[in-house]
């Protein structure tokens, strides 16, 4: 696959991009739009191509999946799962289990219409579940947010590569739309390094003391440290792990900031504009978290407007506001319940803003 | 006094941590961790077992164990334990859980385990009720037994009749060895009049190591242990250790409900 | 714990960790030769707990291993028998 260029579904991409990622061992369970990802990989197992890759198997619910994840991953294993809003919402247990016991797995989430069963079109109204930690306790998840069918490529490499530095529980965040979404991609070389997981990883206790991966700790002045200590790799992923793109903001007066397949539209909606005249451009966050918070507040800083552009109620946006302060206009565009919205939509929402600011 | 000259029959276990446990006293939690410590040594597999810890009164067990540890959520272990077996088939994995966690919130994830063949083994510590959270109603509850959400006795026209786990899972093909044992001591008749004998307690040890060599054979392995709960049944320990005699083994009998590999005829 | 012995030399003998036991007295009613009772010292938890002595009521220890099975602490913690 590396080096040429194929004509894949994004949720394809995913999977053959964790397959040139390493992964070991995959845990499924099927979910509309996500069900290509365990598809692709059950199509795949077996294939010398990927001699890294061990195991699949299709678990009998979403919570026994993650919780095989967590079992493999234990282990030390590239262990990964896939799932849309509903799915993703029942392995929020897991995720809260693992980010305390900081064991390293990959998570997708091809994001559809909410809440409840809501619909198959897109949405991205799972980013407070994503950034907040959807799970009980104080942690966060490393979440990716792909906007490609190359970057659903991608991201598992780096992906897996977070986890296994920060020991935390990282996730794709996609949307139906990209997941569906036809598109080129190149793969990169097969990755043939292995993470070193021989200080904690539950191999057998040979030659050394017994590794324990636990997240129970009735001893509460202890509790606080250990969870002060996984603060501590928090701030450190903050510091150096922050990606984004940017597009046409050299000279923005207003910065659309939107992930994923909403901001496909509003890179549409920034050329569309540009030749209009309107100095209009689009910041891109690639980790939802860490958020590119700094960034935004220099972008802030130099006078610039912001149109937070999502495919939900306003979640995103609060991140936004908090980063780049009071007296800085920031205003949105949602559209949720399955739809997207237009650059129209969009380009009309910033002609009002101009306006408003002149 | 003489010097003797002794040699140790039975003593310190590899296994074991020397860590005191919490265990109530009589309970026989305390009883399975003595038995999976001595199978551990005696198989010489300590340094290639992993345990997964349940949510119940075992869950810290992995302060008294000296192997590695995953501490599964509630109802899980066997999920976890089947994901860590599969990327590391070379370890001997297994599990101790409580009825709530294997037959109430975890009855899925124990019966695909089963029904894959996943070469784990489970341990089900059933005492008809919910210990570690203060005695609620379990699934394998007797009718008309008293717990805290059954104050006035468990009532099977509205939350069926009592569970019998090990008939369940020696139902489903890919089981290999399903055994249900006992860990009370049990009061009996002789010469001497009442005497109490550990013969469950040696039948539990044999089943216990079954257990395990199932697993290397690659069989899915399955063992009910029948034990009391003095505190939550409200009752002094010895009368708990009759209650198991007297009521609990004629819901659910002792006796082997599968053998694929014939291990207890050897 | 030294005890009085009748015989020169006792067949076996039960080393039992004080401070783990929690007098559930399962070994003092398994033990078919009444090698076992509760003490009247007390351990750190405040539990009474159990000492052995090679002269039992039914007769002398014989090394049977039952008490040692039978502890849920892993109180009794050795079984040593003549070599």
């Amino acid at each position: 696959m590396s080096g040429n260029r194929v004509y894949l579904k994004g949720n394809e991409a995913l999977a053959y991009g964790a397959l040139e990622a390493g992964l070991n061992a995959y845990f499924a369970y099927p979910i509309t739009p996500s069900s290509e990802i365990p598809e692709t990989l059950a199509k795949e197992f077996g294939n010398k191509k990927y001699p890294e890759y061990k195991f699949f198997l299709q678990a009998a619910s979403e919570l026994e999946a993650i919780n095989m994840v967590i079992g493999a991953a234990g282990g030390g294993a590239r262990a990964m799962t896939a799932t849309s809003s509903p799915g993703f919402s029942l392995k929020q247990e897991g995720l809260s289990y693992a980010a305390c016991m900081e064991i390293p797995l990959l998570i997708a989430d091809i994001c559809r219409a909410g809440p409840g069963l809501g619909n198959l079109g897109p949405e991205q109204s799972d980013y407070f579940q994503a950034t907040k930690g959807g799970g009980h306790g104080n942690y966060r998840l490393i979440v990716l947010a792909p906007a490609t069918v190359q970057e659903m490529a991608l991201l598992p490499r780096l992906g897996f590569d977070l986890a296994f530095k920060y020991r935390n529980p990282t996730l794709i965040l996609g949307d139906a739309f990209t997941g569906q979404l036809k598109e080129d991609v190149v793969f990169p070389e097969l990755t043939t390094e292995h993470y070193d997981v021989s200080d904690w990883a539950t191999t057998g206790a040979k030659g050394r003391a017994p590794h324990v991966l636990n997240s129970l700790e009735l001893d509460y002045q202890k509790h606080f440290k250990h969870i002060g200590k996984i603060y501590e790799k928090y701030e450190r992923a903050q510091a150096n792990e922050v990606r984004f793109e940017e597009y046409r903001t050299e000279d923005a007066e207003t910065v659309i900031v939107a992930f994923g397949i909403a901001s496909r539209i509003a890179k549409g909606a920034v050329n569309r504009l540009r030749s209009k005249g309107v100095k209009v451009g689009l910041f891109r966050p690639i980790t939802l978290w860490p958020f590119p918070q700094s960034q935004l507040r220099t972008l802030a800083s130099q006078g610039r407007r912001f149109l937070v552009v999502e495919l939900n109620t306003g979640q995103m946006v609060e991140d936004v506001k908090l980063a780049v302060g009071t007296g800085v206009t920031v205003d949105f565009v949602g559209k949720w319940g399955g739809t997207v919205p237009t650059e129209a939509e969009i380009e009309s929402k910033i002609r009002r803003l101009e306006v408003v600011a002149v | 006094m003489t010097q003797v000259a002794y040699t140790v029959k039975l003593g310190k276990l590899n296994s074991l941590t020397n860590t005191p446990t919490h265990y109530c006293a009589g309970c026989e939690h305390g009883t399975l961790t003595r038995l999976i410590a001595a199978a551990v040594d005696g198989l010489g597999i300590r340094e290639k077992t992993v345990m997964i810890d349940s949510v119940g009164c075992s869950v810290l067990a992995f302060n008294y164990f000296n192997f590695d540890h995953i501490v599964a959520a509630h109802g899980r272990a066997p999920a976890v334990a089947a994901g860590l077996k599969r990327v590391h088939p070379e370890l001997t994995v297994f599990s101790v859980q409580g009825d709530g966690d294997a037959a109430s919130i975890g009855l899925l994830e124990l019966i695909y385990a089963a029904k894959r063949s996943t070469p784990i083994t489970i341990f089900l510590v059933n005492n008809a009720i919910y210990g570690m959270t203060g005695g609620q109603m379990a699934p394998t509850t007797l009718e008309g037994q008293v717990t805290t959400t059954t104050p006035f006795g468990r009532n099977v026209h509205m939350t069926g009749t009592e569970l019998d786990v090990s008939k369940l899972v020696s139902t489903i093909d890919g089981a290999a060895y399903v055994k249900r044992a006992s860990l009370a001591i049990q009061e009996i008749s002789s010469q001497r009049g009442k005497v109490y004998t550990i013969k469950n307690i040696l039948d539990a040890k044999k089943s216990v190591e079954n257990a395990f060599k199932a697993q290397a054979l690659g069989g899915f392995a399955f063992v009910e242990l029948l034990s009391t709960c003095s505190i939550n049944w409200k009752m002094p320990v010895l009368d708990a250790k009759r209650f198991v005699y007297d009521k609990i083994v004629k819901k659910y009998p002792l006796g082997l409900y599968k053998d694929t590999f014939g291990l207890e005829k050897q | 714990m030294s005890q009085t012995v009748a015989v020169a030399q006792p067949r076996a003998d039960v080393v039992i960790l004080d401070e783990r036991c929690k007098a559930c007295e399962l070994c003092v009613v398994a033990c078919p030769q009444g090698n076992l009772k509760l003490s009247t010292r007390l351990n750190h938890a405040g539990f009474h707990p159990a000492e052995f002595s090679y002269h039992g009521a039914r007769g002398d220890c014989t090394g049977c291993g039952v008490c040692y099975w039978v502890c849920p602490d892993f109180a009794i913690s050795e079984i040593k028998v003549r070599a």
